[in-house]
């Protein structure tokens, strides 16, 4: 897909999908990712497969025959499975995304979407998983954060961000090299679960490109097209 | 609805209870004092006709004395008479043709000539306890064949205490009747008041999306009981067809976004065809972008459909709408400024009670609409203001403005406005109407001359019963420690 991602060899998912050509679209998009996929059918088999063997992560639609997704992931949160699960809906019901993670789902994606998309939830997933350490700054090449005081330095100078640019900029940073996308930014720094008709997170990035990345020869924000951006160091 | 709806019966006075136990009251009482006055006239007319029984038997008598004796004798028997039966209050008068007395009991004639009436009443003038009272006398006068005229009567002094004391008494009677209902219709208005509210207090919740809940039924058995089941009977029936629309939802959209969904998979596999040439990697991307613009409609659809249907309600919370719209404001200012636009944001905190993706939605289709329809260089002014009757959004622009003749139209699904060839389904102000009514909040359009003026009032967010039992005005505190 040429996003530059890192390589994902090791991970092992498991996709429960009933509909063979989604089923066919997803799996074919992670396996060239990188990623070894499992495919389970429906509901009973996707529930057996989880409890058999460990995987990194689970993506489950919620409509299958003989078992509904939700139920999947409480029976597995039942048993103490913390495998981290996404969940893939056609369902129609606005409260439908607070359910699932009310459920104990972990993210939640409504179908249609881009494979992008999912694969960047995807990933978001896997490094959660492994959690980041407790930290009180962040770097990226010559990008320093202080949490604690919210201020942005680059090569020591400091930089001039508003609260939610400084929110939108920790974000990208936590995940640096990770594409993020639109709505997973609109769902994480303003906490807004909605479809924007006009581009308002491209301009906010744009201002903070601006402030971050003018004046120097490296950019760290780059954009993915069709999916979204990234905090990267591409110099070294 | 007038926000004054939202809080019956603050006042048990103000009940139809109480007015029906007051009507009671005051028919009752009425009724009593007609009871009592029929009582009071009826005694009063016995005792009268006992009066001028006796002063004519003793008419009788007398006269027949005078035929005879004469007038010699009559003056004896009038002393002996007074001495033996001691009438209390008899009054005898004998007086010659020249109204002069000859014998009894009164000191002269009581009246200038001769009166005509055969019932007479006047006063006399008696030493009760060392002080001279005027009592009333009842009399009947005979007169003689030789000019002689014989008065006897009756001093009714106790007849006139008779009726001070039964006048008392119908009074006492009267108040302590009106007193009695006044006290039972106001516990029986409280009782029914406390019945009420307990119901309208679960009727709010169950509005609220409290959905599982039942109006309280007590197992009195009484009217409020059988109206109780009778709602909860229609509660679970309504549950029912909602659990069924949430089904129809979900299968619909399924059956629309399973193919979507597999039509943009096959369209992104062909984008990763290195084969493709410029021309049909256009064609792709414009299809792409059809199924995007596809997908945002039937969201749309289905939240509208939702927010008509109520069912949305489940999820609803207290939520600050004022740091919502900040919220909104600053991920919306940046896009309307790169459009030549400015958006200014001046908010209060203002409590509601909201499905919190659907407000979302709202303030973004009103901006989004602001910033289409007002234009380049106009100014957005977003107000949230907390007022007594709950918080009131504004969405302002100085645009063009909407006519008054289509205003109403701008909220019918499907309708752009003619200056608006451009962008939009034509639905995002009927999914406002939608989440407006959903909220049971009241949406207007108003010239902001110029421009446009959304104006969308919220009912204030259910506070705390705890709070609102305690809520003491706030001039009465100082009051307090001053007299301590």
């Amino acid at each position: 897909m040429g996003t530059g991602r890192n390589a994902s060899t090791n991970m092992r998912l498991l996709l429960i999908e009933d509909d063979p050509e989604a089923a066919r679209f997803i799996l074919k998009g992670l396996r060239e990712s990188g990623y070894s996929v499992e495919h389970a059918a429906d509901g009973r088999d996707g529930l057996f497969r989880a409890t058999e063997s460990r995987f990194d992560a689970i993506i489950t639609d919620r409509m299958l025959p003989h078992m509904d997704g939700l139920a999947i992931v409480q029976l597995l949160r039942q048993q103490g499975c913390e495998t981290p699960v996404l969940v893939l809906s056609a369902l129609g019901n606005v409260d439908d995304r607070v359910r699932g993670l009310r459920a104990g789902g972990d993210d939640y994606l409504t179908k249609p979407f881009a494979f992008l998309e999912l694969l960047a939830r995807v990933e978001a997933l896997l490094r959660r998983k492994s959690g980041p350490p407790a930290t009180t700054t962040l770097k990226v090449a010559d990008l320093e954060l202080d949490l604690l005081g919210r201020r942005a330095r680059r090569a020591g100078r400091e930089i001039d961000l508003t609260s939610k640019e400084f929110t939108l900029l920790e974000f990208l940073v936590r995940r640096a090299g990770q594409v993020v996308t639109r709505t997973m930014l609109l769902e994480g720094v303003w906490d807004l679960q909605f479809d924007p008709q006009t581009n308002l997170i491209d301009v906010h990035i744009s201002r903070l490109r601006q402030a971050v990345d003018r004046g120097f020869d490296r950019a760290l924000i780059h954009t993915v097209r069709g999916a979204g951006y990234v905090v990267r160091d591409d110099g070294a | 609805m007038a926000p004054e709806d939202r809080q019956p019966f603050s006042n048990s006075f103000r009940t139809s209870a109480f007015r029906l136990a007051i009507a009671y009251c005051l028919l009752f009482t009425v009724s009593v004092s007609v009871l009592l006055g029929a009582i009071y006239l009826i005694t009063r007319s016995v005792l009268a006709n006992e009066v001028d029984n006796v002063i004519l038997i003793e008419l009788d008598a007398l006269a027949d004395e005078y035929d005879r004796e004469g007038q010699a004798g009559i003056g004896a028997e009038l002393t002996r008479l007074r001495d033996a039966w001691g009438r209390a209050g008899a009054i005898y008068l004998l007086v010659d043709p020249q109204l002069q007395k000859r014998a009894g009991n009164l000191s002269s004639w009581p009246f200038a000539g001769v009166p005509k009436e055969r019932w007479l009443e006047f006063d006399i003038e008696a030493l009760r306890d060392g002080r001279m009272v005027r009592d009333p006398v009842r009399a009947r006068v005979v007169e003689f064949p030789d000019g002689y005229r014989l008065l006897v009567g009756t001093e009714v002094s106790e007849r006139r205490q008779f009726q001070e004391r039964f006048r008392a008494a119908t009074l006492w009677a009267i108040g302590s009747t009106a007193l009695l209902g006044a006290l039972l219709g106001l516990w029986l208005s409280t009782r029914l008041v406390a019945r009420v509210r307990a119901i309208s207090s679960a009727c709010q919740q169950i509005v609220g999306g409290d959905f599982a809940r039942r109006l309280p039924v007590t197992g009195l058995r009484d009217e409020f009981d059988s109206v109780a089941v009778a709602v909860n009977h229609v509660l679970t029936r309504l549950d029912q067809q909602t659990a069924t629309v949430r089904a129809t939802f979900d299968s619909a959209a399924h059956d629309l976004r399973g193919p979507l969904f597999r039509l943009r998979g096959r369209l992104e596999e062909l984008q990763g065809f290195a084969s493709l040439d410029a021309e049909a990697r256009g064609s792709v991307d414009h299809a792409l972008k059809d199924i995007d613009s596809l997908q945002r409609t039937l969201t749309i659809l289905l939240q509208i459909a939702q927010a008509e249907s109520g069912t949305a309600l489940a999820e609803s919370a207290r939520i600050d709408l004022g740091e919502l719209v900040q919220e909104i404001s600053e991920l919306y200012a940046p896009a309307a400024h790169a459009q030549g636009l400015d958006l200014a944001c001046d908010t209060q905190v203002a409590w509601v009670n909201g499905h919190r993706q659907l407000l979302t939605q709202l303030l973004a289709n009103l901006i989004e609409n602001a910033v289409t329809y007002a234009g380049r260089g106009a100014l957005i002014r977003l107000t949230v203001r907390a007022g007594e009757d709950g918080a009131r959004l504004e969405v302002a622009d100085n645009g063009v403005g909407i006519p008054i003749e289509d205003r109403e139209r701008a909220l019918r699904p499907f309708v752009r406005l003619s200056r608006s060839a451009s962008a939009g389904s034509g639905l995002g102000l009927s999914l406002v109407v939608a989440i407006v009514r959903l909220h049971e909040a009241h949406l207007q359009l108003e010239d902001n001359a110029p421009g446009l003026r959304v104006v969308v009032q919220f009912h204030a967010a259910r506070p705390e019963i705890a709070l609102q039992a305690r809520a003491v005005p706030p001039e009465a505190a100082p009051h307090v420690n001053a007299t301590v």
